[in-house]
């Protein structure tokens, strides 16, 4: 029947309507619907969480979606959402779920259709195939990931999407992981280093101790003083007792001697009160003392300074060991990756649809410009 | 009438539109110009110069930040430039070229095919002028020559599909055109010249990617500087827009040529 079947082709030619719009769409009808292999949908939604908003995620999942839906998450953390949603589109997630499940086989299932199934298995090319069917979707308002899964098995999109939702976990818990680790090392290492200055400090004044035979230094120089000052005071008054009796006793009157001996005492005393911190002069002998008493002074402040620093590294640890906790970052499950019972893709109706709008509009356009053209030659 | 036959008569016709075009272009010059040799050089400065301006004045007034403003406003301004002056110009294309239909090998859309290649030629010879410029002043290479090609012709694709549709409308309704103006002039602030649309909150880019020349400026802005922020664009949103003022374009032109026809 070769002539038969060639007016059949020039009929259809001169319909090109038919030819380019409805022939098109009736072929992605039979492939939609006679040939397309059924594909089934897990979808599982999660938040990530700090541990400071615990009660109210756990409450919101308790009430499922319609807590998420009406957005009551205090201290969700959108960064970590974003690099969820980043690793989960990934090669390296793609490895990894491949790595455990084989993702090769598990898109070249039998009753996968030619054009749907999973044809290259390269790590790139299967990344690409793997995005389109995954979609992880974040909500910047209510901060909830949607994670959708295609396959040709019920069973495979849930061990999927719970196999992603596993390494989705474990790297939120290696992000928390890291940050809290972070925060306290940055505080044990203050702590070290004031440790060590208190440490320091204190084998400085132990030292200078030994050195100076000396326990107290400023306790020393002040009971000095005050000795010398009691000696002289003393002496004074034996002066001033002398100076009275003399006016009434004659000079040679041995009861003077007495006085006349105490005065020559304590003047001595003076003296070998005032060699005792020296070398040889007095003038060296108050240079000494203070720079002896400088010294110390500075040993005792550093030694006040090292312990304020580690009070302070001790409160600092303290409050990063808070903020730590407060930093623990969770992955919380709202929806339970499903089974699913009816297969929701491919999406025939609309795929359709939308096939034959955008050949009639293209179909349109292109009438029109080739009329066009023709009117030139007419 | 078989195929064959029919082949040769459409390559025939698209022959002649060429020609037709091509002697319309030289028309359309003559005709804005005048015929001095000065003239046509104007059709690279207009632009080139409010492009210019345009840039330095952001370039005084603002600078931090992380791009340059000259390259962000002046090449952006380039760009709606091809989409003012198409769309400004779309209102008297019929009634200014009316006696040219008389011939019969003119047809409408031969005249605005004209006047859009004028006005692409002339734009993106400034562009190229100006990337090169900026390239000598101060060694700024853009990221992906071809994304601000496919912006350029999508832009002016764009144009030309709401122009068609632009001057049909003016040309049955005389108000029409007069609130072109105003439209242009209205869609210069939030036709993705001034912003990125990561700068803006959440709800705002959603309601800003209704624009199709937002994203056809994203896509600007991604060939310049793309690795410098994350753009937000759908091409075949834009393709969408594209398809469909083309389609009810020139099926309006060709109501409007019966009409010019009964008078």
């Amino acid at each position: 029947m070769p002539e038969g079947q060639q007016n059949w082709l020039k009929w259809l030619l001169r319909k090109p309507f038919l030819l380019l719009v409805i022939l098109p769409t009736l072929l992605a009808a039979l492939y939609f619907y006679a040939v397309a292999a059924p594909q089934y949908v897990s979808e599982a939604r999660f938040v990530v969480n700090s541990r400071s908003s615990d009660a109210n995620a756990q409450m919101s999942a308790m009430r499922g979606l319609a807590g998420a839906a009406l957005g009551g998450f205090g201290g969700a953390a959108s960064g970590e959402a974003n690099s969820v949603r980043d690793f989960l589109t990934s090669l390296d997630a793609v490895m990894e779920a491949d790595a455990r499940l084989d993702l090769i086989s598990l898109w070249r299932r039998p009753e996968a259709d030619f054009l749907a199934r999973l044809w290259d298995t390269e790590p790139e090319l299967l990344t690409r195939y793997y995005n389109s069917m995954v979609n992880v979707t974040l909500d910047p308002t209510t901060n909830v990931t949607t994670l959708r899964v295609r396959s040709f098995r019920p069973q495979d999109s849930l061990t999927l999407a719970e196999a992603l939702l596993e390494s989705a976990e474990a790297l939120v818990n290696r992000l928390s992981e890291r940050a809290r680790n972070d925060t306290l090392r940055l505080a044990q290492q203050e702590i070290d280093i004031a440790e060590r200055r208190v440490l320091e400090s204190r084998s400085a004044m132990v030292r200078f101790r030994e050195q100076e035979r000396d326990l107290d230094s400023a306790g020393t120089a002040q009971a000095a003083v005050a000795l010398r000052g009691q000696l002289e005071a003393a002496l004074a008054q034996a002066r001033a007792e002398l100076t009275e009796r003399l006016q009434f006793m004659r000079p040679d009157n041995p009861a003077l001697q007495v006085t006349r001996n105490r005065i020559e005492a304590l003047e001595r005393q003076i003296v070998a009160e005032r060699s005792r911190h020296t070398d040889t002069t007095a003038v060296v002998d108050n240079a000494v003392l203070s720079r002896q008493l400088a010294a110390y002074e500075r040993l005792m402040l550093e030694r006040q300074f090292a312990d304020q620093q580690l009070a302070s590294a001790t409160a600092s640890l303290e409050s990063a060991r808070v903020e730590a906790q407060r930093q623990h970052l969770y992955l919380a499950r709202i929806v339970q990756p499903n089974l699913a019972v009816y297969p929701l893709y491919p999406r025939k109706l609309t795929n359709l649809a939308s096939i034959f709008v955008v050949l009639a509009i293209a179909y349109g356009i292109g009438w029109l410009l080739i009329v066009g053209m023709r009117e030139h030659a007419a | 009438m078989n195929l064959r036959a029919e082949l040769a008569i459409i390559g025939r016709g698209a022959r002649m539109q060429q020609r037709v075009i091509g002697a319309l272009i030289i028309r359309e010059l003559g005709g804005r110009f005048g015929r001095y040799y000065f003239g046509y050089v104007w059709l690279f400065i207009e632009p080139m110069l409010l492009g210019a301006a345009i840039g330095l004045l952001h370039y005084w007034r603002d600078r931090p930040t992380a791009f340059g403003p000259f390259e962000f406003f002046a090449i952006g301004y380039i760009l709606f430039f091809v989409f003012r002056g198409i769309l400004n110009r779309a209102p008297s294309a019929i009634p200014g070229n009316q006696a040219l239909l008389y011939h019969r090998h003119v047809t409408l859309p031969d005249i605005f095919f004209a006047r859009h290649i004028i006005e692409c030629i002339a734009c993106a010879g400034v562009l190229i002028l100006m990337l090169f410029g900026l390239y000598v002043v101060d060694g700024s290479i853009p990221e992906s020559p071809i994304k601000i090609a496919a912006a350029m012709a999508l832009m002016a694709l764009l144009s030309q599909g709401l122009a068609f549709l632009w001057a049909s409308m003016s040309y049955a309704v005389d108000v029409a055109g007069r609130f072109l103006q105003a439209i242009t002039f209205l869609i210069l602030p939030i036709g993705g010249l001034f912003f990125l649309v990561e700068w803006l909150p959440v709800w705002a880019q959603e309601i800003m990617l209704w624009i199709p020349t937002v994203h056809i400026f994203e896509l600007l802005r991604d060939g310049q500087f793309g690795s410098r922020f994350r753009a937000i664009y759908d091409l075949y949103y834009v393709a969408g827009w594209i398809v469909v003022t083309h389609l009810l374009g020139l099926a309006a032109l060709r109501i409007t040529r019966q009409r010019i026809g009964l008078e």
